[in-house]
């Protein structure tokens, strides 16, 4: 009774399921290395795009407040000067998950560049963070001509208005529409970013995501000038 | 500090992100059992105590034994059959030891396997964090996180199963009878959640 | 047993949410885009074939009461391919798409066919009947994308139609997909009805 009642389906249960796991495995092995590759390969690209020209030293994680916090020193000669910059993984909760950001500021704590890794908001409000503005239409997709390229404004319109915005101070969030270029002076005078219509939260995510990972920089980098004092400067 | 992160968590999935009528997860029993406002109210009790219930097992699970032997692709698989193990197992203990819940729950505890705010809940506990960025969730925010959820979720079925009640003395246009005025109502009482969307904790 | 009317059942008279009335949560979280919609089909669909395939092949050998949990040890295992498929291979669908991966395997009409037609019927026809249920899915999921893309997001496959107008963002968020689907459900009862009338 106990046999057939217990021990057989117990028994055919878990070879199912030891069946389908085995061949889960094999999909794993070769699926596994591609999205490490595909994670690092979008981090480079990250990292090259916010510290342009900037020669990218070694990844460095450290725990901050018990959470994972991952940075890197970046350098740039010119002549004899060399000019150091960072480069950090922001990570805050959006509308629909998590946004993650890689974030380049110099020394001064001005921002260089920002540039949204992963985003799961939702079409056409959230995930325009990392729209490119000025895109051609549907129809001229059809007629197969390609306009609006002359304004050369081909780059993602949200994440552009952090350039030179300085994270010594708050960023303020503004609502004057989209980012254009004739709207950066202005906002660069109040440290201030355009949010995106319909998409408070997301915004206010990457700002926050932002500030939070530049303290926790500072304190990353108080830290490491701790522990060699040697190599205090 | 931590209080309020509970708050925090507990306003988000109640109002801000509800289950159901923002994220809509769990809309099989939220048209299926919105009928009767006797039967939604049993359905949303048991369905708070799953989701608290797997939150507190799932997350274990995947911190301590998916996590440490490199086996996170597993997720899916571990999670639904612990979850439709412990329906089972609910099922069970509730019809021994209480034989009047079990009357009462009973029958909603099955449809609860596929209902997919459960296992939603499960992946949203270790896919994405809460109030402070970047924080880990924790097991108490978990449990907290799948408490929350099961309390938007009746609270919208409740809600639902009200305005139900009502409908079925109204004249609606034959087609629309049913399941298309179920969802214009939980339109409109999506829109009126779409309210809470801005607000600041 | 008549292959073409198992094909066409799905997409049309036994049209999974228009008329049997399931799978509406990815129906309507997912129809934020058009290419969310394709590839949540072709992920769903992928799901439901093979798993159509495997339960009628095993359909003889599996105890009656050993069904439930077999069919879902075997549609998560599918689920879990596709989702380290995409995560390899197209990853900004994989995050679009987000957690209604996984919450595939909780999709009625994949266990809702194993129970109901893949464990009675031989594999040919489950391969079939597969197909149409992932296409009928499909085309309610699609059509349900453009409208809401080309209303709340003033675009279509991610292109803009109307340089400068603004759309109804309502549309996009959950209110719209639930009016949207309302109206699609109302329409296909109108049709329904008259056939009948006829």
């Amino acid at each position: 009774m106990i046999v057939k009642d217990i021990i057989k389906p117990t028994v055919v249960c878990t070879a199912v399921a030891l069946a389908c796991v085995y061949a889960l495995s094999h999909v794993q092995k070769i699926t596994g290395p591609e999205i490490i590759k595909r994670i690092k390969e979008k981090q480079d690209t990250a990292l090259n795009l916010v510290l342009p020209g900037f020669t990218i030293g070694e990844k460095r994680e450290t725990t901050i407040d018990g959470k994972e916090f991952i940075y890197w020193e970046a350098e740039k000669k010119e002549g004899i000067a060399a000019t150091r910059a960072y480069a950090f993984l922001a990570k805050s909760p959006g509308y629909a998950g998590d946004v993650d950001s890689m974030v380049g500021v110099d020394e001064k704590g001005t921002i260089l560049g920002i540039s949204i890794i992963s985003q799961t908001e939702t079409p056409g409000l959230g995930a325009r963070c990392v729209e490119v503005a000025g895109q051609e239409t549907l129809w001229d997709i059809l007629k197969g001509r390609t306009p609006h390229t002359g304004t050369g404004e081909q780059v993602p319109f949200f994440q552009e208005q952090f350039k030179g915005l300085t994270l010594n101070s708050k960023i303020n969030i503004l609502k004057l529409g989209d980012w254009t270029s004739d709207k950066r002076e202005s906002l660069l005078e109040k440290n201030g970013i355009s949010a995106l219509t319909g998409a408070t939260i997301t915004t206010t995510a990457v700002v926050r995501g932002v500030e939070s990972g530049m303290m926790r920089l500072n304190r990353a980098l108080e830290e490491s000038a701790k522990e060699q004092p040697g190599g205090a400067r | 500090m931590e209080i309020k992160v509970f708050v925090t968590i507990l306003l988000s999935t109640i109002f801000i992100n509800n289950y159901v009528l923002s994220r809509m997860l769990g809309l099989c029993p939220f048209l299926g059992v919105s009928r009767k406002l006797d039967s939604a109210i049993g359905m949303g009790l048991a369905v708070i105590f799953v989701m608290s219930l797997t939150s507190f097992i799932t997350y274990p699970i995947y911190k301590h034994v998916l996590v440490p032997n490199g086996i996170p692709y597993l997720v899916t698989i571990v999670f639904i059959l612990v979850i439709a193990a412990l329906v089972q197992l609910v099922e069970m203990v509730i019809k021994k030891i209480s034989p009047a819940l079990y009357h009462a729950l009973g029958i909603f505890l099955p449809l609860i396997t596929t209902n997919c705010a459960v296992l939603g809940v499960a992946v949203l506990n270790i896919t994405s964090g809460f109030a402070e960025p970047g924080a880990s969730m924790g097991l108490l925010k978990s449990v907290v996180q799948g408490f929350g959820g099961g309390i938007g979720f009746t609270l919208a079925l409740i809600i639902m199963a009200g305005i139900r009640e009502r409908l079925e003395i109204a004249d609606i246009p034959e087609n629309l009878r049913g399941v298309p005025i179920t969802f214009i109502t939980a339109g409109l009482l999506a829109l009126a959640f779409f309210g809470f969307s801005g607000m600041k904790i | 047993m008549n292959y073409w009317k198992e094909f066409r059942k799905g997409i049309w008279e036994r049209n999974p949410q228009l008329v049997v009335g399931l799978a509406f949560c990815p129906t309507l979280a997912v129809s934020t885009s058009v290419s969310n919609a394709l590839w949540m089909t072709l992920a769903a669909s992928f799901v439901l074939i093979w798993s159509n395939i495997l339960i009628s092949s095993v359909r003889k050998v599996v105890a009656k009461h050993l069904r439930i949990p077999i069919f879902i040890t075997i549609i998560a295992t599918f689920v879990t391919v596709v989702d380290l498929l995409l995560n390899a291979y197209r990853p900004d669908v994989y995050k679009s798409l987000g957690i209604f991966i996984p919450l595939i395997v909780v999709n009625c009409i994949i266990l809702g066919r194993a129970e109901e037609f893949a464990s009675k019927n031989g594999v040919l026809v489950s391969i079939l009947d597969g197909l149409g249920m992932g296409i009928g899915f499909g085309l309610t999921l699609v059509v349900l994308a453009v409208a809401r893309e080309i209303l709340g997001a003033n675009k279509l496959f991610g292109y803009t139609l109307i340089p400068g107008m603004k759309p109804a963002a309502a549309m996009i968020m959950a209110p719209g997909a639930f009016f949207a689907l309302a109206l699609m459900l109302w329409g296909m009862n109108a049709i329904n009805a008259r056939k009948k009338r006829k």
